[in-house]
């Protein structure tokens, strides 16, 4: 599938602020299953120095400076994106056993398993507690193969857990959340990490856009869409398999991958500090729009 | 208990001295000093020997010498936990601790090669991790330990050193062989104090240190400076190197301005700091100023609140990324604290010899690293022998041997549930080295830092360092803390080595602007703020012993009281109800006036809590006051401190009395020795406008708002401003509010008067620095010009009837007043708005703590 993602980013400050340096994971990461375009950045006011480089996670990140007072910020990426069908797993997929894959992650001496047991730890968002574990220990009965074990705790985090855009902010606890049963994407991508981790598994935080699809009849709302996040679980020799804890089901063409880390403080979408400004006001929109036509084309 | 078993198992020490008498060294156990119960070690011979010349009394005469000049000096080492008496007096023994050219030879290749090898790991870390994909390390001792920022992947250009300043923990055991206890890597602190110490005890030990066979400190500060020079990509010949503190409130923050006063470097906090075009820069009053190196002492985390943690506020916005781009380079590299984990150590061997081709040459304390079940089994097999640490920075640590069942069950758990996060340690009985106590020499148990600088090739070690009396499992910092003793390290030389004096050997051709206006702009703010400070402590306690006299007098002689509740307002302290009786009156005002000056009073007018403000911006500008100035504030502070918390009001008022004139001392010595330029203006200006502000609030309340108006209440007002004697001179006669206010007032050429203080702001502001020539006056120049052309085109007859028509008279008054302060209420403002306000706080776009 082929898509047009425009995010656009804009921030009204009440004064002016005299510098700012900001940082931007807005440029969609290449995968064996997505292919991108160069993306078009447009921000204004225009920075005096910008700069991409690549982060720690391999994600792509845009660094730029505004120097000059300015009353507002406004960052619009645009990129064109492939989307191919197929994703390394999916629910019919072969796995091996979890306990296997707890195995071979503590013992293998391949580097690439080594340095997956990076995810297995915690992390700023995501800290460890017996909670999380035990909420996740009756999807991984002995000898179950992880991918069906993980398929039953997406699922069941869709279905114990209320959707609710209003309930948490990003300092929201995850054990509130656990405790509330409440909470919007990233709090159920973060809750699905401490089950994984808690059951020693590697697990990473990945942030992208979803497509959303109109009812019938009705033609799509541009900019209605919104970021998204999702969750991949390592599986030791064969790669990493995505579910997302929010629609329950494990992300295909719809689903377009922006950046990935250890959760949520990796990939924040735009970060910055400034100095002045006074109080702001935030307006973010997303329009994931797809490419029939070029699709013939290209 | 280490140091019970070895007076136990002591003999005495038979030399027949004094000094050296009843020496107890243990049998077992390893002393610096003797080999065995009577038996020096050869290199310790010499220094013995001078030591029982000099004998027990003199050389604790000379102990306290070198504490009164630590004391002086202002070298403390501060606590954050006891905000009551946040600084703690640096302690130095006067018995220096003895290693023979040979054995430090030896050590220092040693610490060399560990340098090398943390230079490498970092290298790799944050590179191409072949230690964790090879299997040299384990993933979880490097990730799992918050030491590890992911934003520092290859943040530093190619060939660019990580690691530029180390300090390694050392001690001795038992078996005489000396083993790393810990690193310090990303701030290394204590080379400051060590220079300290030895200059120090060079000064009040002449006999010892004069033509002493040991290896001198100047070459290593030489190495450090022409290391730090090195790292400039711009501005090779004379670069720009900043010291980066995290400001007074850092328990080491003596160091900091130690240090960059002898290393001619700038001392900055992060708010002086921007980063401008991918470079950094320093604000200044004259503008903005590049910055080539940074040494920085503020930790890793907190050094760049948009990539490293946002709630910052030490830090430099975009530092990172400014390094990245190679414009700035950093002493240590950011992201270096990884290697401070204590639970590398078992794994150093094998690093060695992957990462160098060499086999590790100073051994590290025996660890295991609780993540690899073999060794976890050790350490819970062997716990009662172990001390358990945990790896976090700063974390705790516990002596398995002294654990309670239930204490020790809770340990076991937290191991076994995050096993990564703990070590288990040996903790061998450390190395005894001889300690004046009493006018006699103690063995003490000591450990030692060292510290090494980058080099052309390789590192420099420091021929010594600091040598502290210690239990062996505190941290430096905690040691030091909990009141620790350190002493002067000596590596013996061959020969006799001349003397060098370490003070302030200026280094490189001097670039300086004259006038100040490199100032950076917070140091102008604080300069302005002590200036208040002081001066509202002056007027405070001048208000405060007017009062005591006043009611003393009462006490003795039955004098008029009645300007006592004046006072109490202007002290802005709620006057008692009216009492019963003259005593109960009494009582009751007393009671009013000594709460103000309890420690713990959150009074306005408490002395205590106004020093404190003079002292938190002193210390900010600690390289802007001359050495006798820091004495005196250091002085005050003693004074302050140990005035006791139940006085009389006799004492009170000698205690006031004593912090007047040490207050006057201060303001009277900054205008003697500091130059006349930005920096003073500012602290002048601070000072003249408190001065005036509360001038004219007397004025208001001892002519306009008194609830007993009169001779009594002018008489105070003309002792507050010492102007008693002036007035007597002058005028010859019974008090006249005319005459007071004439003086008070009017006259340009008396400091204490209104008009004085008017033309010296005026003439101090017109000096100060403005950025961009403008033919048009700044706020501030507006504001004074508004109040004193207020002052000068009153009308003095229309004051003149306050006795007799003083309805008239005080509605003019009134107004007058008015006039002079409203101008003056926005002076404030308007300085900072034009001198300090670059000096703004950054802050996040978003919030991003988890």
């Amino acid at each position: 599938m082929k898509y047009t993602v425009t995010h656009r980013t804009r921030y009204r400050y009440s004064s002016g602020v005299a510098l700012c340096h900001n940082e931007a994971r807005l440029l969609p990461r290449r995968a064996p299953w997505q292919l991108c375009q160069d993306s078009r950045v447009a921000i204004e006011p225009r920075p005096a120095l910008s700069a991409e480089r690549e982060d720690f996670f391999g994600n792509r990140v845009l660094y730029f400076a505004i120097q000059d007072i300015h009353h507002g910020l406004k960052v619009e990426v645009v990129t064109e994106v492939h989307v191919l069908a197929n994703r390394p797993f999916e629910p019919s997929s072969p796995s091996m056993p979890w306990e296997q894959a707890l195995r071979l992650l503590r013992e293998s001496p391949e580097p690439e398993i080594i340095e997956a047991r990076l995810f297995a730890l915690d992390s700023p968002f995501v800290s460890l507690a017996p909670e999380f574990r035990a909420y996740a220990a009756p999807s991984f009965w002995p000898g179950r193969p992880l991918l069906d074990a993980t398929i039953e705790l997406n699922r069941r985090i869709y279905q114990d857990f209320t959707y609710d855009p209003h309930f948490t902010t990003v300092a929201t606890p995850l054990h509130v959340v656990l405790k509330e049963r409440r909470g919007v994407c990233q709090d159920f991508a973060h809750l699905a990490l401490a089950c994984l981790r808690g059951m020693g598994l590697a697990a990473r935080y990945v942030s992208g856009y979803l497509e959303t699809i109109p009812p019938p009849g009705q033609p799509r709302l541009i900019g209605a869409d919104a970021s998204h996040a999702w969750v991949a679980v390592y599986l030791p020799g064969m790669g990493w398999a995505e579910f997302d804890p929010t629609n329950d089901c494990m992300p295909r063409e719809q689903h377009i991958t922006l950046a990935w880390g250890r959760d949520y403080g990796d990939v924040a979408p735009l970060i910055g500090v400034m100095t002045g400004g006074g109080s702001h006001q935030l307006e973010v929109s997303v329009d994931v729009a797809p490419q029939q036509e070029l699709q013939t084309e290209l | 208990m280490i140091e019970a078993s070895l007076i136990q198992q002591a003999e005495p020490f038979q030399t027949g001295n004094h000094l050296l008498a009843d020496y107890p060294v243990a049998a077992s156990g390893y002393d610096e000093m003797c080999s065995m119960p009577g038996e020096l070690r050869p290199h310790w011979q010499a220094l013995t020997e001078i030591l029982e010349n000099i004998g027990g009394a003199e050389l604790e005469r000379r102990h306290a010498e070198v504490q009164r000049l630590l004391q002086t000096d202002g070298v403390t080492y501060n606590t954050y936990d006891d905000p009551q008496d946040s600084q703690r007096l640096w302690r130095v023994d006067t018995i220096p601790l003895l290693m023979t050219g040979e054995e430090w030879t030896s050590l220092a290749a040693g610490m060399e090669q560990r340098s090398r090898l943390l230079d490498a790991l970092l290298a790799d870390l944050y590179g191409p991790r072949r230690a964790i994909r090879q299997g040299w390390l384990p993933t979880e001792l490097v990730f799992g330990h918050p030491g590890f920022l992911p934003a520092c992947h290859q943040s530093l250009p190619s060939g660019r050193r990580w690691l530029i300043f180390h300090a390694i923990d050392l001690a001795r055991g038992p078996d005489g062989v000396i083993r790393a206890y810990g690193d310090r890597a990303q701030s290394p602190s204590g080379a400051g104090y060590t220079l300290e110490n030895r200059i120090l005890l060079a000064r009040a030990l002449p006999m010892l240190y004069r033509d002493a066979p040991l290896r001198r400190l100047a070459s290593f500060l030489e190495t450090e400076r022409a290391t730090l020079a090195s790292l400039a990509r711009y501005n090779p010949e004379t670069p720009h190197v900043a010291l980066l503190t995290p400001g007074p409130s850092s328990p080491v923050y003596f160091e900091h301005a130690y240090l960059a006063n002898y290393l001619s470097l700038s001392l900055v906090e992060g708010e002086d700091l921007v980063v401008r075009d991918g470079r950094v820069w320093l604000k200044t009053l004259g503008g903005l100023r590049p910055v080539d190196v940074i040494l920085r002492r503020v930790a890793d985390p907190l050094c760049d609140p948009l990539e490293l943690r946002g709630d910052s506020l030490l830090g430099v916005p975009g530092l990172l990324q400014a390094v990245r781009g190679g414009h700035v380079a950093l002493a240590n590299a950011l992201g270096s604290g990884v290697v401070e984990n204590p639970g590398l150590a078992a794994f150093f061997p094998l690093l060695c010899r992957q990462l160098l081709g060499e086999e590790l040459k100073l051994p590290s304390l025996p660890t295991w690293w609780c993540g690899t079940p073999q060794d976890r089994q050790y350490v819970l097999a062997h716990l009662d022998q172990l001390v358990v640490r945990s790896i976090l920075p700063n974390g705790p640590h516990w002596e398995g041997g002294r654990l309670d069942g239930k204490t020790r069950q809770q340990l076991i758990e937290q191991i076994q549930s995050a096993p990564h996060l703990f070590v288990g340690q040996e903790s061998p009985p450390l190395s005894t080295a001889p300690v004046l106590e009493d006018g006699r020499l103690t063995p003490r148990p000591v450990m030692l830092r060292g510290f090494a600088v980058a080099a052309e090739d390789g590192y420099r070690v420091m021929p010594g360092g600091l040598a502290r009396v210690s239990t062996g499992l505190d941290t430096l910092q905690a040691a030091l803390q909990k009141g620790g003793i350190s002493k002067d390290w000596w590596v013996l030389a061959p020969t006799p080595q001349p003397h060098v004096s370490l003070l302030r050997q200026a280094y490189g051709p001097i670039v300086a602007t004259r006038d100040g206006s490199d100032l950076p702009s917070r140091v102008a703010d604080n300069l302005f703020w002590l200036g208040r400070y002081s001066e509202r402590l002056d007027g405070t306690a001048r208000l405060l012993r007017e009062a005591f006299g006043r009611l003393l007098e009462w006490e003795q002689d039955n004098t008029d009281e009645r300007c006592l509740d004046d006072l109490l307002d202007a002290l802005k302290i709620p006057v008692p109800p009216v009492a019963e009786s003259a005593r109960a009156r009494f009582f009751a005002l007393r009671q009013a006036l000594l709460a103000v000056l309890a420690p713990q009073s959150e009074h306005p007018s408490n002395v205590r809590a106004l020093f404190g403000g003079m002292l938190r911006t002193g210390r900010a500008v600690r390289n802007h006051l001359g050495d006798d100035s820091w004495r005196l504030l250091n002085r005050l502070q003693h004074s302050i401190q140990n005035t006791p918390a139940d006085l009389g009001g006799r004492q009170a008022r000698e205690s006031l009395e004593e912090y007047l004139m040490l207050v006057a001392a201060f303001c009277g010595l900054n205008y003697e020795t500091m130059p006349h330029h930005q920096g003073w203006l500012f602290f002048d200006i601070g000072r003249y406008l408190e001065r005036v502000l509360r001038t004219l609030d007397l004025f208001k309340l001892a002519f306009i708002t008194a609830r007993h108006p009169g001779l009594p209440l002018w008489e105070v007002v003309l002792a507050i401003t010492d102007n008693l004697t002036a007035y007597r001179r002058r005028y010859r006669s019974a008090l006249h509010p005319t005459a007071i206010i004439d003086l008070l007032l009017f006259d340009t050429d008396n400091p204490r008067s209104v008009g004085y203080q008017l033309r010296r702001l005026q003439r101090d502001i017109g000096r100060l620095h403005r950025p961009e020539k403008s033919p048009y006056c700044s706020a501030e120049e507006r504001l004074i010009l508004e109040a004193f052309t207020a002052l000068r085109l009153a009308d003095i007859n229309a004051l003149a009837t306050l006795t007799h028509d003083s309805t008239r008279s005080s509605v003019e008054l009134t107004r007058l007043l008015e006039a002079i302060q409203k101008p003056l209420s926005g002076l404030s403002e308007a300085l900072t708005h034009s001198h300090f306000s670059h000096a703004e706080v950054p802050r996040q776009l978003i919030a991003m703590q988890p």
